[in-house]
């Protein structure tokens, strides 16, 4: 059993190098980080104060069940067929305040906040909000179970891809 | 420059063998103001679905062209909108995009209203002096001139110089049948929404969904993105997503529906996979043929002038625009569906909602880069007019070799959704309206 300070550096490390993956266009080993059955989800706005909570039955920025939905993001984008993501913005993500929520031997959720800076076609933009994460070990590596991307802008300005939030 | 004596042929030139309007159009502040005070502040425009505003009070914030409005349900069921302004000094009073209120209260001096408008409280009215006793009785807020409802979508005018909205909204009715008949309880918005910001005209956004021939260029990822992912991994039923009209392989069709109204149409591949397969056997039962053909077998994208789109393609959707100034248009994207559906068809519908009709999605993303795309070359002066030139020599009039559904025919059709001559018809109405506007 990890210490509690040695969990939450691994965590620490993980959510960095997904940043670093996002910001260094690394697809193929961005969306090797999560697991076969892994949920990406980014709620939508249903006021000023509350977010959608039920994927199945209200509607989401992003609801990708499965990595092989990641893949399907992963694969527009190499074919640089798509009009929105050629050029493609550069990004810096900014991942922050971490938290430990919960610590097992298998599992562990963590609450951080982030801020993605981009330069592209719109100039410079800035995007910010909260992440929830669930890495899982499999196979004695860590990886991410499930990820929940809450936006906190909305009017949003050109398209808004996995690797601007 | 247009002033009141506008001169439209620098702006449209509508001639038999061709029609074209300048870009500058889509560019210039001065047209956009006189949209604005011509067109979406003096005619109908959509404003909201019933289902937002159930209950005694409730209510939604939107616009009519520039002019901040709310619509809200009154306590004997009826809707009243009226201009989300306090008569006194003009504050809003509707600080949330949606809520409940029975007494609106201004934030400001605390005046207080009912929601049909009357002044029910003037803040401290007896030490006010005012100049009469009735003062108050004058304070009624500002309501639209007109309000009707089409099957649970409520449209509104500040002008009251328009016709009933069962003849403004033509045969495009029919196409709005085809989805409120979904479910014998009509339709819902479904929780959740995404607004994005247009940096471009309000006018590209219009012609963009219902423009058939992007398709096949802005959307081909997406069916080379779906054809991968079904290839890899087969999906069954209702997660399946049909592209068969991206590739361009079915039949398809393209409508103006006369007053800017405009529809397009296609066969679907895979009509099983659609949400409403699950209700095959009720619309066989209630329905002609030729409307269940119409509902079950065809996609369809209706553009209700001037600022709402009706679409039943892989999912259903309710996408509105608040035009802000000419470069910019804020897009507001819903899902909308029939009530009491299956859990299984609303997740299907949702997920392909997602899919495709989104920024965050994989083909509205595309859409917007693409019409920020031509706003920006808009700017081109030297090279100014938009040719719309195809489908010219396919056009039909009154619906002829059409699948009919009712007694109002289109004012042309074609028999390919790739034609741009349904556009005619849009700025057809584009340009009477200001006419009409600057006659007044």
């Amino acid at each position: 059993m990890s210490s509690i300070a040695e969990v939450l550096a691994q965590a620490q490390e993980l959510l960095y190098l997904e940043a670093h993956h996002l910001d260094q266009k690394q697809w193929t080993e961005w969306v090797e980080m999560y697991t076969q059955d892994a949920i990406f989800w980014m709620p939508s706005w249903i006021n000023e104060t509350e977010t959608t909570s039920h994927p199945e039955t209200e509607l989401n920025l992003l609801y990708l069940n499965g990595r092989s939905h990641l893949e399907d993001r992963v694969y527009r984008l190499q074919t640089e067929d798509s009009f929105a993501s050629v050029p493609s913005a550069r990004t810096v993500h900014l991942v922050s305040n971490i938290r430990l929520i919960e610590a097992h031997d298998e599992h562990t959720v963590l609450k951080a906040t982030w801020i993605v800076h981009s330069y592209g076609l719109h100039g410079p933009l800035t995007r910010a909000g909260f992440y929830d994460y669930t890495l899982k070990r499999v196979d004695g590596a860590l990886r991410i179970a499930y990820k929940k991307v809450t936006l906190i802008d909305d009017k949003l300005i050109g398209a808004v891809d996995i690797f601007h939030v | 420059m247009m002033n009141s004596s506008t001169d439209f042929k620098h702006w449209i030139v509508d001639e038999p063998h061709q029609f074209k309007v300048n870009r500058a159009i889509y560019t210039d502040e001065a047209v956009f103001n006189l949209e604005m005070e011509h067109i979406f502040e003096k005619s109908w425009t959509y404003v909201a679905h019933e289902s937002q505003i159930k209950s005694h009070g409730d209510y939604v914030s939107t616009r009519i062209g520039r002019q901040p409005v709310f619509v809200i349900r009154l306590g004997d069921g009826s809707i009243a909108a009226h201009l989300n302004s306090c008569s006194h000094r003009g504050a809003t009073l509707m600080p949330h995009e949606s809520g409940n209120a029975k007494a609106i209260r201004c934030r400001f001096h605390g005046w207080t209203f009912s929601p049909n408008g009357q002044c029910l409280v003037v803040k401290n009215e007896d030490s006010g002096a005012y100049p009469d006793e009735s003062f108050k009785k004058h304070q009624a807020l500002t309501s639209v001139a007109r309000l009707e409802t089409y099957r649970g979508f409520v449209f509104a005018s500040l002008s009251g110089n328009v016709p009933p909205l069962k003849d403004w909204l033509k045969g495009s009715k029919d196409w709005i049948d085809c989805l409120v008949d979904q479910s014998p309880e009509g339709l819902e918005i479904v929780k959740g929404a995404s607004t994005y910001t247009l940096y471009g005209n309000w006018k590209l956004q219009a012609e963009n969904g219902v423009d058939g021939y992007h398709v096949s260029t802005v959307h081909r990822v997406f069916a080379t993105t779906i054809a991968n992912r079904e290839g890899k991994n087969p999906l069954k039923d209702l997660k399946q997503t049909e592209a068969g009209r991206i590739t361009g392989q079915v039949p398809s069709g393209s409508y103006d529906f006369g007053n800017g109204h405009m529809g397009i149409w296609t066969e679907r591949s895979k009509p099983q996979v659609h949400p409403l397969w699950i209700q095959k056997e009720r619309l066989e039962k209630e329905f002609s043929a030729e409307k269940v053909e119409w509902m079950l077998y065809r996609t369809r994208n209706l553009f209700l002038f001037p600022n709402a789109f009706l679409m039943d393609n892989p999912s259903t959707q309710i996408r509105t625009m608040q035009p802000i100034s000419a470069n910019v248009c804020e897009v507001t994207v819903r899902c909308i569906a029939p009530v009491g559906e299956s859990l299984q068809a609303r997740a299907a519908r949702l997920r392909k909602f997602e899919d495709f009709y989104l920024t965050t999605g994989m083909a509205t993303s595309d859409d917007l880069a693409a019409l920020e795309a031509v706003h920006e070359g808009s700017r081109a002066a030297n090279s100014p007019w938009n040719t719309f030139a195809r489908g010219v020599k396919a056009i039909q009039h009154s619906g002829e070799g059409e699948l009919n559904m009712s007694q109002e025919p289109p004012e042309v059709s074609t028999a390919n959704w790739d034609h741009e001559v349904i556009y005619h018809g849009f700025y057809r109405a584009w340009k009477a309206l200001i006419q009409k506007g600057q006659a007044a």
